[in-house]
């Protein structure tokens, strides 16, 4: 082994040596060249994300023949660097299911493109803007500020909303007034207060839904349609002025109601009623 | 009291005013009530709306030394001594869907010319150098969607209109631009008019002299065997409108593939 070292340091070895370097260097210049050719040449016609995985993918397919080639120039057998390579993928897949899972689910991801970098969407419980779509996982702003990273396989077996895909939403409000109330009236009450909301589109129409007889309420559901951006505003807006207008209309909103018998059908309460003067005597 | 007699109840309300330091002008147009101060240094805007049907037909402006009465104002930092303040009437930004009152139906072989009224936006600047301070919607236009389906379509305003044919029927309305509509059907069926997509982006503002505002005529022709309407709009204004000046220009360019759109783009049948 030591009578080895010293030969390293001989010219045939250090012209090897610096054929490895320079086909080193050359490869990262090549390989960062690859990258902008792909910028260049599909920078209009791919998304953002997909020109940056275009853009890495290049860039280390060049670099890795180069890698190989100064190997090559060094005296490795690419044939057992290979085998070696084999065995040790072998072993790392052991290793890192995870990792790999979430990759192979982030490919599918960047091929299916549920939605992408800008978008907010809604995973389970977390509500969020779409930072990032890597390799490993997806990086989300949420409302209140946090961070928040999901992984990609995650996001390839659960339910994902979209919220930003179509520029308009519906908002669905469930109402219940009194029994007393005439629906018709209910519906021209609701549809003016529609028509009256300027962020409430017009088209799609408004919809009035009588969804059942509850308990305590006549069930009604009223959806309405907005531009995605006033959403909320249009939902703040349109509950405050529906309960104006319904107060203005002396339209009820009850609160549940429990009647309470004694156990026999017909026979109510036993009541007493005590007048207030009488009690004072 | 009024410095600038011509900037009161002129009913070119759109002509150059001057507003001296210290001054306040009031305005009066239409729907929009409005009121500039020009202060030292800044100038200071209040704008708000007031109920279509409650809005006068002719513009009021009033000059007055004093500041504004109403606290809620913007401020705009003004280093430059000019006292030029301008009212520019511009177009909505998107196009405005406009559905008749009452069902109209236009049988085949027929033409027919509507006088349609969409509201303006009122751009406020200064004059030397020329800065837009703001863009104030004349009216508050209710938002609508115009296509096929949910998924696919314009977001639009929506507008009512009466449709009225005859021109002396048309109210004066100091924040409302007048558009021609002609409308053309070629085919053997009857066209039902429930809307129209009026492409106001594409369409400039004229400024007549009895203070009434006006856009270039548009025509539409409904083919007789395609689903395809074709889209004109004039070069010139209106001759109803008599002697008229240019206010402010398209928003949008007009490109050749928009001259041609398909019916249902137009009419939403």
């Amino acid at each position: 082994m030591l009578d080895m070292l010293p030969g390293i340091f001989t010219g045939e070895r250090a012209v090897d040596l610096f054929r490895a370097s320079v086909l080193l260097v050359l490869g990262v210049l090549f390989a960062a060249l690859a990258s902008r050719l792909v910028l260049r040449v599909a920078g209009k016609r791919l998304s953002q994300h997909h020109l940056q995985l275009f853009r890495r993918l290049a860039f280390y397919i060049v670099l890795a023949l180069f890698v190989a080639s100064a190997l090559r120039e060094l005296g490795f057998s690419l044939a057992v660097l290979m085998g070696a390579a084999g065995v040790l993928t072998v072993a790392i897949g052991f290793a890192s299911q995870t990792s790999a899972s979430n990759l192979i689910s982030g490919l599918f991801l960047i091929g299916e493109r549920p939605f992408s970098v800008g978008d907010i969407i809604k995973i389970g419980n977390t509500t969020g803007e779409v930072l990032s779509i890597d390799a490993l996982s997806v990086k989300l702003r949420t409302f209140d500020n946090l961070f928040v990273r999901i992984p990609n396989e995650t996001l390839i077996k659960s339910e994902v909303t979209t919220l930003t895909r179509f520029a308009i939403r519906r908002l669905d409000l469930v109402l219940g007034v009194a029994y007393k109330e005439d629906i018709n009236a209910v519906r021209e009450v609701l549809m003016a207060v529609a028509e009256t909301n300027t962020l409430c589109l017009d088209e799609p129409a408004p919809l009035f839904i009588f969804t059942g007889f509850g308990d305590s309420s006549l069930d009604i559901q009223f959806s309405v349609w907005a531009k995605r951006d006033s959403f909320l505003p249009l939902r703040n807006s349109i509950t405050a002025e529906i309960k104006q207008a319904f107060d203005a209309a002396g339209i009820e909103i009850p609160f549940p109601h429990r009647s309470l018998y004694t156990g026999e059908a017909t026979r109510p309460f036993p009541i007493t009623i005590i007048a207030q003067d009488s009690r004072e005597d | 009291m009024h410095d600038n007699p011509g900037s009161t109840n002129s009913r070119q309300w759109w002509l150059p005013q001057r507003v001296p330091v210290g001054h306040t002008l009031s305005c009066q147009l239409g729907s929009l009530t409005l009121a500039v101060h020009h202060a030292v240094g800044e100038w200071q805007l209040v704008s708000r709306h007031v109920d279509e049907a409650a809005a006068p037909g002719i513009p009021e402006l009033l000059l007055r030394a004093g500041a504004l009465e109403d606290e809620t104002f913007e401020r705009f930092l003004y280093a430059g001594a000019s006292d030029g303040l301008g009212f520019t009437p511009l177009l909505a930004d998107r196009s405005v869907v406009i559905r008749p009152r009452q069902p109209v139906f236009l049988p085949s072989g027929q033409e027919t010319t509507m006088y349609l009224s969409t509201p303006v936006t009122l751009r406020i600047h200064l004059d030397d150098p020329e800065l837009t301070l703001r863009e104030v919607p004349m009216l508050a236009l209710s938002d609508t969607w115009f296509g096929p389906s949910t998924r696919e379509g314009e977001l639009c305003y929506s507008g009512k209109t009466h449709a009225r044919h005859e021109l002396a029927d048309v109210p004066r309305r100091v924040h409302r631009a007048i558009t021609p509509l002609t409308i053309r059907n070629a085919a053997p069926t009857v066209l039902p008019l429930d809307k129209v997509n009026l492409p106001v982006p594409l369409l400039s503002v004229y400024g007549a002299a009895d203070g009434r505002l006006w856009t270039q005529g548009v025509s539409l022709q409904r083919g007789s065997d395609s689903d395809m309407a074709a889209l004109k709009i004039d070069a010139a204004p209106p001759a109803d409108a008599g002697k008229v000046s240019l206010l402010s220009g398209p928003r949008q360019a007009q490109s050749r593939a928009g001259l041609v759109r398909a019916f249902s783009l137009l009419f939403g049948v």
